[in-house]
């Protein structure tokens, strides 16, 4: 399904639950109206009384249903955004992966990508400490065109013996005509007891 | 003649009293700025804590008098939850440092310059003092320093403890 037609089924979509809600609110209302009048004939009626819990039921029902309907619209406005705003063919996705990280503790990362800063991020004791625990951050997502770029990473942070770690890493890629994706790993290296950088392209 | 002139600017001081943007009923925007001490801070790490943002500069007279009194605040109150972060807008990084050494505030200070956490905040005098409640809001914002104004500032914070 393109955009197109994504964007015209959602758009009914949002028109159709509009109207379920409008139809439930307005049974709703007539039916709390119908009930005070009819509350003193329902003690020597035992019919109407036990047929009200299952109104309710009903309507429970379709209130559930529509917040689920609603979930469900709220999570194609959010893809549809994303495809609009990034598109797969111009997409590149970056993301940081820390392994071990005995030699290294992180501190920031700074993007450059065909010499031009398009991140800086500083990590917080937390946020380095979930990547230690196996967690990947999705780092950066923009558009770039068709083409050979340049990304050049720098990583900062304390190296062994607590000193001061400035290293950088950089990869010549080629954008195709689909997303592409690059992971930014933080090693270690055991052999010299420093820690490794470098960038995975994934084809 | 005078009177329609008197009149005229006090219009004009209600409206532009009036026009002044603040944040309180707003959700504090994110930063992450690193402190004095090394550590990168994260505003919305402290979620579930009362914090008190304070934004302050060398060159503003009020942020001297201010800083001692909110040392003091977060000395009291920090075992019951109440974190008090200091950030400079100073563009001069070391002398915003010189400064911020004399003051010898135990709490977190940190320095912004250029990255916009400012603005994001609509601060437009210095100093500028908010408190965010346990769920990120900011509740109560303070433009300048005075004295009673620390009254104020602990009255808002037990309040905002006790929620």
């Amino acid at each position: 399904m393109n955009s197109k037609h994504r964007v015209v089924s959602i758009i009914l979509r949002a028109a159709l639950l509009a109207c379920a809600w409008t139809a439930a609110a307005a049974q709703t209302g007539p039916a709390d109206a119908a009930a005070a009048p009819a509350a003193p004939p329902a003690a020597t009626d035992a019919a109407p009384a036990a047929a009200a819990p299952d109104d309710f039921k009903t309507l429970d029902q379709e209130v559930q249903g529509l917040k689920k309907d609603v979930i469900d619209l709220n999570k194609d406005l959010f893809v549809l955004e994303e495809e609009l705003l990034f598109p797969a063919n111009t997409q590149v996705a970056l993301y940081v992966s820390m392994d071990v990280g005995t030699f290294f503790a992180l501190d920031s990362v700074t993007i450059r990508i065909d010499n031009k800063e398009v991140k800086n991020y500083l990590y917080t004791a937390r946020e380095a400490d979930a990547l230690l625990k196996g967690g990947v951050q999705q780092i950066y997502l923009g558009n770039l065109k068709v083409g050979k770029h340049e990304l050049v990473a720098f990583f900062t942070g304390k190296g062994p013996v607590e000193r001061a770690y400035k290293r950088g890493a950089t990869i010549v890629f080629d954008k195709g005509v689909g997303a592409k994706y690059l992971e930014l790993k933080i090693t270690d290296r055991l052999a010299k007891h420093q820690p490794e950088f470098t960038i995975k392209d994934w084809e | 003649m005078r009177q329609l002139l008197l009149a005229g600017s006090l219009i004009l001081a209600a409206a532009s009293f009036a026009a002044a943007p603040t944040m309180v009923g707003k959700d504090a925007p994110d930063f992450v700025l690193k402190a004095r001490d090394g550590r990168n801070l994260r505003m919305s790490e402290f979620r579930g804590q009362v914090v008190l943002v304070n934004f302050w500069a060398r060159w503003a007279g009020d942020s001297r008098q201010e800083m001692p009194a909110l040392d003091r605040i977060n000395t009291t109150y920090n075992r019951a939850g109440l974190v008090v972060l200091g950030i400079s807008v100073d563009e001069d990084l070391s002398r915003a440092q010189e400064f911020a050494d004399a003051m010898k505030v135990s709490y977190p200070i940190m320095f912004d310059t250029g990255s916009g956490i400012g603005r994001d905040y609509l601060l437009e005098k210095m100093p500028m003092t908010i408190l965010v409640d346990r769920s990120g809001v900011v509740r109560y914002s303070n433009i300048g320093f005075k004295r009673g104004d620390e009254r104020a500032y602990l009255d808002h914070i037990r309040e905002l403890l006790r929620e």
